[in-house]
Parts: C-alpha cells; structure tokens; sequence
C-alpha cells in the first residue's frame, strides 16, 4: 500500500493520473455531437479543442516514460491529506463568505469571515484575531473604495456614504 | 515611426500627478511584495489588476510598472537579510549578499542590489525604447502565416525553458491550450467546450483566471502549509535583521564603479533574456551572474563580494523592460508580468497587438516614459525604505493569507460584477496549487493561454487565403520561411542554454513563476 503511495507522488505516477483522466475525457468530447459540426471554414468545432486534449493526454504520457519518471516534486513528498481538506475547506468557506457578503455587506461579513481564517491558521487569541480582522476590513474597504469600486453594502446601504 | 503628435500627447497623459502619485505607491507595494517571501511581482499585480479598472491609463501602468519594478529589487532584501530570496529571481542573490550579511556588510550588499538594479533597469529600459519601435515596424508587415509562426515561435520558447522538466512545462502550455479553447470559436463565433454552462459562452476571462493561479494558489499553498506545521514564531530572523542590517557602512561610489562590469554583463544578459519570451528575470540572474563568474574568476563571485550582488540583480532588473518589447511589438507577451501589463492594457481598451503602435502611439510613449521615471522612483523609494522592508519579510502570514485572500476574491469579483468570476478564481486557485505541488510550472499556461487565440485565428485565416492549401498558407512569404527557421534556431538556442545548468533549482520549486 506504502509503496503504491510512494509511486502515485512520482512523475510517472502523475502522468498515469492524468492520462487516465484525459483518456476519459477525450472519449466524452468523441462522443459529444458539437466536437464534429463543421464551421464554414472547414474546421470541425471541436478540433482546437480536441488538439489541446490531446497535446495535455501526449505531454502527460511524456511524463510516464521520460529521464524524470521516478522523481518526486519536493512538495509532493511532504504532502498530507488532512492539511489539503482544511485547504478545501478554506475554500469552501471562501465561496460561502462570498455569497453572505454580497447579502449582508462587505464590511459586516469580512470581520468574521477574517476573524475566523486568522484564528484557525494559528493566531490563537480571539482578541488579537478581532482587531486584526477589523483593520484589515477596513484597509480592503478603503482600498477598493478609494479606486471608486463600490463594494457590496448590503445592510448598511444608504447608511454608508460610499 | 517618430510622432511628434502622439509624443506631445503621451506627454499629457504622462505629466499628471495621479500617475506620479500611482508610480510611487506601485513601487511602493511592489518592494514590499517582493521583500515578502511567497509573493512574486505577478502575485502583487494579479492582486492589483482589479484596482486598475476605474483608472486612466497612464495611472493604471504606472501603478502596474512601479510595483513590477519594485518587486523584482525588493525579493534581494529578504534574500541578503535572511537567505530567504523574496521572489525566486533574487535567489541568484543569496549567494553573495547572504554572505556579505554575515560579515556584517548586509546594509552594504542591499545598497548595491538597488544601485544595480536601478542602473541595469533604467539602461534596459532605453534599450526596449529603441529595439521595440523598428521591431513594431516589421511586425505590420506581418499577414496571417507570419503571425502563426510568430506564436509557435513563442511556443516554442516557452515549452523549452519552462524549468528542468521539459514535459511538466508542455503539459502546462498544453492546459494553456485547451483553457483558449473554451468559448466562442474564432470563425463562426459559436461557442463550444462550455459543457452547458452558460457563464463559460464566453470563454474565460484572463483576471480570475490570474487571480486564481498566482493570489490564490500562493495564498492556499501557504495556508496550507500553516495548518500542516506547529505554531512557531520565528523569532530568529528578527534578531538577524535587527542585529546585522542596521549595522555596517553604505555603499561608496567607489565601490558601485567597481561593479561596472557585472552590472553591464547583467544588462546584456538581462536584455537578451527578457526579450525572449518565456524566459524571464530568474533566468536573466542567474545567467548573468554565471557568465560574470566565468568572466572574472579573480573577483571571487560566489564568496561574499559586491560583484556577485551586482551580476545577478543587474540580470534580473533588466530582465524588466525588454519582457515588453514582444508585447508592445507583437502582441505576444514575454513574461506572466508582461502579460498582466497586457490585460491591464486590454481592459483600457488598448489590446496590444502588432499594431499596437499605429493605433495607440501615445499609450506606448506613455509607457516608455514610465517605464524611465519609474527607476528614479524605485531607487528613492528603496533606499529610503531598504530597512523597513527587512521587517516585512516578518509579517506574521497569520495575517498576510487571509488578508491576501480576502483582496482576491474581492478583486475577481470587482472586475465585471459576476459572481461566477469567483467560481472561477477559486477553481483556479485549486488547479495552481495542484500544479505548484507536481512541479508543474505555471508560466507556460498563461503565455499560451495568452497566445493561442492568435495563434488559432491567424491559421485559420491563412488557410481560408490559401484556400485551404497547407503550405501556400504556411510557406507562403520569404518572411514566413525565415520565421520558420528562426523557429528552429530558437528552439536549439534554448535547449542549449537550458543545458547549460544555469537555471535554478527554484524556478522549477516556484514553479517557474518568475516574473
């Protein structure tokens, strides 16, 4: 099991991944009908398209044979997969911050969200955690706002003057 | 090609004091960014793309050329001040200056990283003023198939220098490829590869899809990273900064003139090095500091001396000015941060393309006069603030991520208003990190990304004027079949100097990310 592991972070590992993707994802385009309409000059709609799948699936299969194929990127040796989740999920809850903002308002929404990121990537007082977040907020704001791009009032609008 | 309209013109775009003001401010942000390592000068202008919207176009570019300006000297403070390059085209830097910072010279070596740099920038800077106008002259000349092979030219380039690893750089370019292809198709303008999604009609748009590989990708990598590792301060490198950069004499003019010669071997190199595309200022330093090494075994490059300073930020800064000269002449760009100039140009509505200097002549003055003022702004500015920005190397990235987060989903959002723009700069965010982790570089994606839309529809375009004969179309002009064999030599060129094994080791770590 360890050393199926060890093969998948190798070169050759990732080239097999992704080959095996990009063959998927190539029979998916052959069998979609828009890749053979032809355009008026000849062309079929799908061919640029379908000639960079296939450069990606000749380049990934490059990977699997060539000089490199048993090394290891650096930062794929150390790569573990409960950091990456929190990673995901950094993202997730970036995704969700977005679309409360854009409800609530840019300037209710960020100190929490900031509040929040601060503390679970190692700031471990709330206090410090809130300050930090609150002038940050405040520094995006007046960044954005002093280009003259209004950001999402939400609640407070009418209530801001900007 | 000489306008004395569109030069008096450029001239009232340039003398205002909103783009002094923006020129200062980008310099000011960008030695800070390049000072912070993790932050490259593409991630501090992917971060300020968005703020340039609302602005007219001499400030937008003179925010943009300060900060990328800035970025490329401030990544040698944190390398001299603590071994750690800002931005992996200071890592040339360490060797040296790390060196001169523990004899207790760090102050000494960080004067000479800006008086080098400042000097090399500003003199390749006048070498792109004088190189990118004749060149813009026999780009008109240029039909369809010229242009083809001008992009597979650039193709080329690109795949070969992309870090170590030939096929992690093609596989790059080849995503590159496939992203252009989503949207409407060039010719008959109907969309494909959108997989049903509505917000995809029109392809994807350059901003989140930056945001996302150079602001997010970083800023997730680096979160990452915090989560996976114990909670320590480092408390160390304060001590080094506060105890040794303080410290110690400045620079002697004598001492600057010493360096003459490494500083005119880094112009050279770097002028060379950022007029191809694809290469960019981690190459320029690192060359430039091997062939000052080779030049003048007597100096001792390599053990602690001004010298090697010299050589390898003369390499990088002018790296700087020639990666615009393919942009500005051709519309291809040479470098991530030339094509973030470029999409900042777009978005002015001012697309470069080989006519860039017939239809926008003052925009291009107006350039060349910031790209000049910018270094005297870059010099004031660094050594005024040389010291402060030691400590930003510090900045607790607690704070940093989130904040740098927070600006890129903002800022990907701010661009046209749509929320799917977000969707897309935190998708992207995602891929970046995957191609950080494999080694993949991501240089190759953008540059392709940028260039292959002109590169499907000048084909395309070449075919249906030779009626579909292949080699009517593509052999068809003496200009062609020398572009075609320049293509050849460039390709032999670049693989020969690949194997030279000057390229670091850290571009291929950053993911060849440089500037």
């Amino acid at each position: 099991m360890k050393r199926h592991s060890e093969w998948l972070r190798c070169n050759q590992g990732i080239g097999s991944v992704l080959s095996l993707v990009l063959i998927a994802f190539l029979v998916y385009l052959e069998l979609s009908p828009w890749v053979h309409r032809r355009v008026r000059d000849g062309f079929t709609l799908g061919f640029f398209p379908v000639l960079g799948v296939v450069l990606l699936l000749v380049f990934s299969f490059v990977l699997i044979v060539d000089t490199h194929r048993r090394e290891v990127p650096p930062d794929l040796r150390t790569f573990t997969f409960k950091p990456f989740a929190g990673g995901i999920l950094i993202l997730i809850a970036t995704w969700v911050y977005f679309t409360i903002m854009r409800k609530a308002g840019f300037l209710i929404a960020t100190p929490f969200y900031l509040t929040f990121f601060i503390y679970a990537l190692g700031l471990r007082s709330w206090r410090k955690c809130i300050i930090s977040a609150i002038v940050m907020t405040l520094i995006v704001y007046g960044a954005f706002t002093g280009m003259g791009i209004k950001l999402p009032a939400g609640i407070l609008w009418g209530i801001l003057p900007f | 090609m000489f306008q004395p309209d569109a030069i008096r013109e450029a001239f009232q775009l340039f003398f205002t004091p909103e783009v002094f003001y923006w020129m200062a401010i980008g310099v000011t942000v960008g030695v800070g960014v390049g000072a912070i390592p993790g932050l490259s000068a593409a991630t501090g202008i992917a971060i300020m793309l968005p703020l340039t919207f609302t602005m007219p176009v001499a400030p937008a570019l003179g925010l943009l050329i300060g900060l990328y300006k800035g970025s490329v000297y401030g990544g040698s403070i944190s390398a001299i001040s603590f071994a750690t390059p800002g931005t992996s085209e200071a890592a040339a830097t360490v060797y040296d200056g790390y060196k001169l910072m523990k004899k207790g010279e760090g102050r000494k070596a960080v004067e000479m990283a800006l008086a080098a740099s400042v000097s090399a920038d500003t003199a390749s800077d006048l070498v792109t003023i004088f190189v990118a106008p004749p060149l813009a002259m026999v780009a008109l000349k240029f039909g369809p198939a010229e242009r083809f092979w001008l992009v597979v030219l650039a193709f080329t380039l690109i795949g070969a220098l992309s870090g170590k690893h030939l096929a992690k750089g093609l596989i790059s370019a080849a995503l590159g490829v496939f992203l252009a292809t989503i949207g409407p198709d060039p010719v008959s303008a109907v969309p494909r590869m959108t997989f049903g999604v509505w917000w995809l009609t029109g392809g994807i748009p350059f901003i989140p899809l930056m945001i996302g590989l150079f602001a997010i990708s970083t800023m997730l990598q680096e979160s990452i990273k915090l989560l996976g590792e114990s909670k320590v301060v480092e408390k160390v490198k304060a001590g080094i900064v506060n105890g040794l950069l303080k410290k110690g004499a400045g620079l002697t003019f004598k001492e600057y003139l010493r360096c003459w010669k490494e500083m005119l071997i880094g112009l050279g190199v770097g002028s060379f090095v950022g007029f191809l595309p694809g290469l960019g200022s981690t190459v320029g330093a690192f060359l430039s500091y091997g062939v000052a090494k080779q030049a003048s075994p007597e100096k001792k490059i390599g053990e602690g001396v001004l010298e090697g300073v010299a050589a390898a930020e003369a390499g990088n800064n002018a790296t700087v000015g020639p990666t615009l000269i393919p942009l500005l002449a051709f519309g291809i760009p040479g470098s991530i941060s030339a094509a973030l100039i470029g999409a900042a140009l777009m978005l002015q509505g001012a697309t470069p393309s080989p006519r860039m200097f017939k239809l926008y002549p003052e925009i291009v003055y107006a350039l060349f006069m910031i790209l000049l003022v910018a270094n005297a702004f870059n010099f004031g500015i660094g050594r005024i603030f040389g010291r402060l920005y030691a400590r930003l190397g510090l900045l607790p990235k607690p704070l940093l991520v989130p904040l740098i987060f927070t600006m890129a989903t903002i800022g990907s959002f701010a661009y046209r208003g749509n929320p799917y723009d977000v969707v897309l700069a935190l998708a992207f965010g995602l891929v970046g990190y995957g191609m950080r982790i494999g080694g993949i570089p991501t240089a190759p994606l953008v540059i392709s990304f940028l260039i292959t839309p002109m590169m499907e529809s000048n084909l395309r375009r070449a075919l249906i004027i030779a009626h579909r004969e292949w080699t009517r179309a593509l052999f068809g002009s003496y200009l062609s079949i020398g572009l075609c064999v320049a293509t050849v030599a460039l390709t032999l060129l670049s693989l020969k100097l690949k194997g030279a094994e000057m390229i670091p080791k850290e571009e291929e770590k950053t993911g060849g990310n440089s500037g």
